[in-house]
């Protein structure tokens, strides 16, 4: 197995300009645009010429979930399905899916599979460390290249990560080697316009990881470009003023218990506070950032889709800063 | 090479929950018990109003129940139907569409449960229609509480038979051109003794009327406006799970002017207006359950 570096690798299995037929699997997660994908690549082939019958596979994909799609080309074709060992091609725009799709590769086929990882909810119980071990699973064969696409498409992916993939996309334009036109005007058509020029971008960076010598290097530790939403700060008039009289009387403040792994950061809260409490962090986790104004009117607990939020009474001296 | 060698993954994960908590913070709220821990957190994407809706039946049953033993939640497929997977009381995940059929043989075999059907609109009102309307008609001493957001989420958002006229969805990209089902007055026709609706942005009136429901003896019906922030609120462009709740508040003329100074809305004429229903309880009556006429209850206890 190879890392993809810019200009380092020939073309893997040797460029095709026009197979007599083959077989593609593109295969991904919910929300990375495996159809969009297959239906940019169906379209290329088409556009070329072949009969090419396409398949999905998408039934959970809102929930990360697998989505898989085969396609077909030839002179004429007519399953739509793959059997395992029959793929020419692999393209594989997560990690895991990408070993997953392995056993549809055939021996001297060639699998571009995108080094970003995509855990499971089900997996990701508590946020922990996400380093997992695969021991046991054998060699890989000798046509599988991990693409470290987010470091490959760089910039190209700050707006939408999705577009990182789209680096697959230009590998797969050197060894499906049809003009260089033909791929980008099926992404023009299938890709949104407002994506367009940053998909481009990063298709010809794909592009770039075969051949041109003296492109920049792709660097395997660049950062996933995750852009984090500020939190907003700063006190208020209303600081101190809104302690609920009964748990005051009782030297009791209101005060709130924030279940940070389960917050998906969907600023209802924010929201709905009536005093303003709430806010984002840089991880784009609800924090109570002024817990002076908090009433515990429990509107925010009530309201939080993540069942994340508890309210309840503390003693006021537990809590720095607060007028107890 | 060895596989495991390349499966490092890029350093940088988000490091264990937990930091950043208050020296003193609050007790978990009792509804917290009842759930399944090592499940959360739940997959329903951000700002979904099912998971408001869920843990307002799980307040709502924290005031009433120690544990969860006797209850028995049965559910169908959708991420409505999902919920009933984080919920640490007997449950029965079952297929798309039948969760009343189940709901019913469990009932007949164990009367003295406690059986909730959890449902979404696209589960029991497509698939499972005709279930709905015979559970109905049967009166079988269940409650049924249908999570209705217009539209089928997991799946991508297509077209259900809720979704407003108008409305765009990833089967209608053109607008709705069909009229949605009023779920409530449609099983209230079939038969229910029981039959209220209720809106996630008010769940504390969402509780009373699911408690009312459990009391209720026979059919009993609660459909419940839910908001899919990810297809029907992005594809119609109704703004973010806030937005979407406040939606639900607003009275007609209100959101048809919010909706005016949307230019993305191709359709003028033809764009979704959230519709002004009725809430609260809408029909009670009382007639024999199924179980009372098959004597299960004699000869059971
Ligand atoms: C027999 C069968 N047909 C189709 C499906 C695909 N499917 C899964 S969920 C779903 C729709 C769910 O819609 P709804 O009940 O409204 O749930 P939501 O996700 O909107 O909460 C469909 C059609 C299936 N799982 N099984
Ligand atoms: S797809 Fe829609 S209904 Fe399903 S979890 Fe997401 S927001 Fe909720
Ligand atoms: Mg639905």
């Amino acid at each position: 197995m190879r890392a993809g570096r810019a200009g380092r690798e020939p073309v893997p299995g040797g460029a095709q300009a026009s197979p007599p037929s083959g077989n593609l699997v593109v295969a991904g997660v919910g929300g990375q645009g495996v159809i969009l994908a297959s239906n940019l690549i169906s379209q290329v082939l088409l556009d070329a010429g072949y009969d090419v019958k396409k398949s999905e596979v998408h039934g959970m994909s809102q929930r990360g979930g697998t989505v898989v799609s085969h396609v077909r080309f030839g002179p004429e074709v007519h399953s739509v399905m793959l059997e395992p060992g029959a793929a020419d091609w692999i393209v594989a725009f997560e990690w895991e899916e990408g070993l997953r799709a392995l056993s549809y590769l055939k021996p001297d086929g060639v699998a571009l599979v995108s080094t970003e990882r995509r855990i499971p909810p089900a997996a990701m119980l508590d946020h922990r460390d996400l380093t997992l071990d695969y021991a046991g699973l054998g060699e890989v064969p000798p046509g599988v290249v991990a693409v470290d696409t987010f470091a490959v498409a760089g910039d190209a992916a700050a707006a939408a990560p999705v577009v990182a993939q789209t680096v697959l996309i230009g590998a797969l334009s050197r060894l499906l080697a049809f003009s260089s036109e033909s791929w980008q005007e099926a992404i023009a058509l299938w890709v949104p316009p407002k994506a367009l020029a940053a998909n481009l971008t990063a298709f010809e960076r794909g592009r770039a990881l075969f051949t041109d010598a003296g492109a920049a290097g792709a660097a395997a530790t660049a950062p996933h470009g995750a852009s984090a939403a500020g939190a907003s700060s700063g006190g208020g008039a209303l600081d101190g003023a809104a302690l609920s009289p009964e748990g005051a009387l009782a030297g009791l403040v209101p005060t709130l218990r924030i279940e940070r792994s389960w917050c998906k950061g969907c600023e209802i809260c924010v929201a709905v506070c009536p005093e303003r409490c709430l806010v984002l962090d840089n991880l784009d986790v609800a924090v109570l950032a002024h817990p002076q104004r908090c009433t515990g009117c429990e509107l925010c607990a009530w309201l939080c889709p993540d069942l994340a939020i508890d309210v309840g009474l503390v003693r006021a001296a537990g809590l720095a800063g607060r007028p107890s | 090479m060895k596989l495991e060698s390349a499966l490092r993954p890029p350093a940088g994960g988000p490091g264990p929950g937990g930091a950043g908590r208050s020296p003193e913070e609050p007790e978990p709220s009792a509804e917290k018990r009842f759930l399944r821990h090592g499940m959360m957190p739940h997959m329903l994407c951000p700002g979904c109003g099912h998971g408001i809706v869920f843990e307002a039946m799980l307040r709502a049953l924290a005031g009433r129940y120690e544990s969860l033993d006797e209850v028995a939640f049965v559910a169908g497929i959708g991420c409505s139907s999902r919920v009933v997977g984080y919920v640490d009381a007997c449950t029965l995940h079952t297929t798309h569409g039948r969760p009343l059929t189940f709901a019913t043989g469990l009932k007949l075999a164990r009367p003295e449960l406690t059986v909730v059907v959890v449902t979404g609109d696209g589960d029991g009102l497509s698939i499972g229609g005709n279930h709905l309307i015979h559970a109905a008609r049967r009166n079988v001493d269940l409650t049924c509480v249908l999570f209705n957001n217009e539209i089928y989420g997991m799946t991508g958002g297509q077209l259900a038979p809720t979704t407003i006229t108008g409305a765009y969805t990833s089967t209608s990209p053109a607008g709705n051109a069909e009229s949605p089902f009023d779920a409530a007055r449609l099983v209230e026709a079939a038969g229910a003794t029981f039959v209220a609706r209720a809106q996630s942005y008010r769940p504390r009136d969402f509780e009373e009327l699911f408690l009312r429901a459990l009391d209720h003896k026979g059919f009993s019906f609660v459909e419940v406006m839910t908001d899919c922030t990810e297809y029907f609120g992005r594809t119609n462009r109704l703004g973010n799970g806030a937005d979407l709740l406040f939606s639900q508040a607003r009275m007609e003329p209100e959101i048809d002017a919010d909706l005016a100074g949307r230019p993305t809305l191709k359709q003028l004429a033809a764009k979704p207006v959230r519709p002004v229903l009725e809430m609260g309880v809408l029909h009670e009556s009382n007639r024999g359950t199924l179980e009372e006429a098959m004597h299960l209850l004699g000869a059971r206890s």
